[in-house]
């Protein structure tokens, strides 16, 4: 009997306006926040692994000339760049003579490009956490609306019916599933990034005095 | 310079991960709709289960079995006089329970000579040619008045009921499609006209357009407005009488209406056997429902 109108076409095909546009609200976020994730997944977890290697090279020769040589095939990671920036600052200093200002000038350089990279890492993060937090009161708010109209409907109609009550709340609550599909992955992912940006921006708080040293030390 | 560059760069990238994204959910949309869609192919859908939350109003279903009593009866007698089919079932009620009031009378007149029996003994002997011309009397105009009263008997009603059947077969066969109205004389809210359409005698379409409308459970008076509200039905019919499918060609706005045609034809079936004049083929019969009842 091919009588049966498609369920979740149905559905959206039957919503209210606001119920769309909530819907079309979180199916925006959710686009977003999976844009980010994808980018911020690749981005974090180069950063980290080639922080690692190069920490690990550093230590291993302790010289600066050498490591800043192999900080180029870390190009994306935190801790090569900071120690670039650092480099590249000690370079320019012509004076080497005055300890104290040379001290100042590399440390100064090498905690510019940590705050840099710190918010390099942490951009777009934000936005995960808003989705997490305000999406599922976004679909309870179409939710509510939808509702609200199915019982106005059954006052009009006079039917307290399932056939008239079920339809408006299935299509009221399909918003609340929505709020919540958009915002489980964006909190999921914001607890992931936060946690991993916490170790890179550890690492860069503990190891840039040791490049300053690194630099003045150099003989 | 070469931040700008790198900015531009993650720019781009970040870009691209949004259109990946979108197309994502896209995909993610389709799929869902195409599962359901397939899902939908392989089970059978669930017999819809109405609950009234609040007593509905209108009549109750009290009226059914009354209906269901009416039977052919209901069906045929609108057949010829649309306008007044409770009257005509009134009329015939009357008529059968006439015949049942002579034998009262005729009761009467036997109780009245036992009174005198008791009254005075003696003049027990002389009445009885009394009561003899008593009784030939009370016969004489008892007789009178059922000459003077029109008193159709079972045998006029067959006549009339095979006189209508001739003409709605003629109907029939002039026009190609058959026709059927009627109302069910003790209906709910929902009580009405009958179409049909195919080859399909149109006794056999009356017959079932009063089945399924004694199994339509539907109350105008929940429909917010009548506007638009007509449902174009195909079923098609087994030989045995078994609706094999039942085919939506135009839906109502209102799911209600739609719920309880479907509801109502699937609760009809199994219908009476086909007629012979179809052999072992199953046939197409279409119906139009509307808040006023089947319509033609």
């Amino acid at each position: 009997m091919p009588d049966s109108k498609l369920g979740l076409f149905g559905l959206l095909s039957d919503a209210g306006p606001i119920v769309l546009f909530v819907l079309s609200v979180l199916l925006s976020f959710s686009i977003v926040s999976w844009a980010i994730i994808a980018f911020k997944f690749g981005y974090v977890r180069k950063s980290l692994n080639e922080s690692r290697a190069f920490l690990d090279y550093f230590f291993e020769v302790y010289n600066v000339d050498k490591a800043f040589a192999e900080s180029e095939n870390y190009r994306h990671g935190s801790l090569p760049r900071v120690f670039r920036s650092g480099y590249i600052e000690y370079r320019a200093l012509g004076n080497k003579a005055d300890i104290r200002q040379l001290r100042v000038r590399i440390a100064r350089a090498v905690k510019r490009e940590a705050n840099a990279e710190s918010k390099r890492l942490s951009s777009l993060v934000p936005f995960l956490a808003t989705v997490g937090n305000t999406a599922p009161f976004i679909g309870l708010f179409g939710t509510v609306w939808g509702i609200m109209t199915s019982f106005h409907n059954i006052g009009t109609t006079q039917s307290a019916s399932l056939a008239a009550v079920a339809p408006g709340i299935s299509e009221a609550l399909i918003a609340t599933a929505a709020g919540l599909a958009a915002a489980i992955p964006a909190v999921m992912a914001y607890n992931y990034f936060t946690n991993q940006i916490s170790i890179i921006e550890r690492d860069l708080e503990e190891f840039s005095p040791e490049f300053v040293a690194a630099f003045i030390n150099e003989p | 310079m070469k931040k700008g560059q790198k900015f531009r760069f993650a720019e781009q990238k970040f870009s691209l991960w949004l259109v990946a994204a979108a197309a994502m959910h896209l995909l993610l949309l389709f799929s869902a709709i195409y599962l359901q869609i397939l899902d939908s192919g392989r089970h059978e859908t669930q017999k819809i289960v109405s609950v009234a939350l609040v007593t509905l109003p209108g009549s109750g279903a009290s009226q059914e079995s009354s209906a269901k009593k009416g039977g052919t009866e209901a069906l045929s007698a609108p057949m010829h006089e649309i306008p007044h089919p409770p009257a005509k079932k009134k009329s015939v009620k009357v008529k059968v329970a006439e015949p049942k009031e002579l034998p009262v009378s005729q009761k009467k007149v036997v109780i009245e000579p036992v009174k005198p029996k008791a009254k005075t003994k003696p003049k027990v002997v002389e009445k009885p040619p009394d009561i003899t011309k008593a009784l030939e009397r009370l016969k004489q105009t008892v007789d009178k008045k059922t000459a003077t009263q029109p008193q159709p008997s079972t045998g006029n009603i067959n006549k009339a009921l095979a006189q209508l059947q001739q003409k709605v077969k003629s109907e029939g066969e002039g026009a190609g499609a058959g026709s059927g109205r009627g109302s069910s004389s003790t209906g709910r809210n929902g009580a009405g006209k009958g179409y049909g359409s195919g080859g399909t005698a149109a006794p056999y379409k009356a017959e079932i357009a009063s089945i399924i409308m004694q199994n339509w459970e539907f109350s105008k008076l929940l429909l917010k407005n009548s506007y638009g509200m007509e449902v174009y039905v195909r079923i098609n019919i087994l030989p045995n009488g078994i609706i094999k499918q039942i085919v939506f060609d135009r839906r109502a706005p209102s799911e209600y209406l739609n719920n309880s045609v479907k509801r109502a034809l699937e609760k009809s079936s199994p219908l009476p056997l086909l007629p012979k004049e179809e052999g072992t083929r199953d046939v197409w019969i279409g119906f139009v429902f509307t808040p006023e009842g089947i319509e033609k």
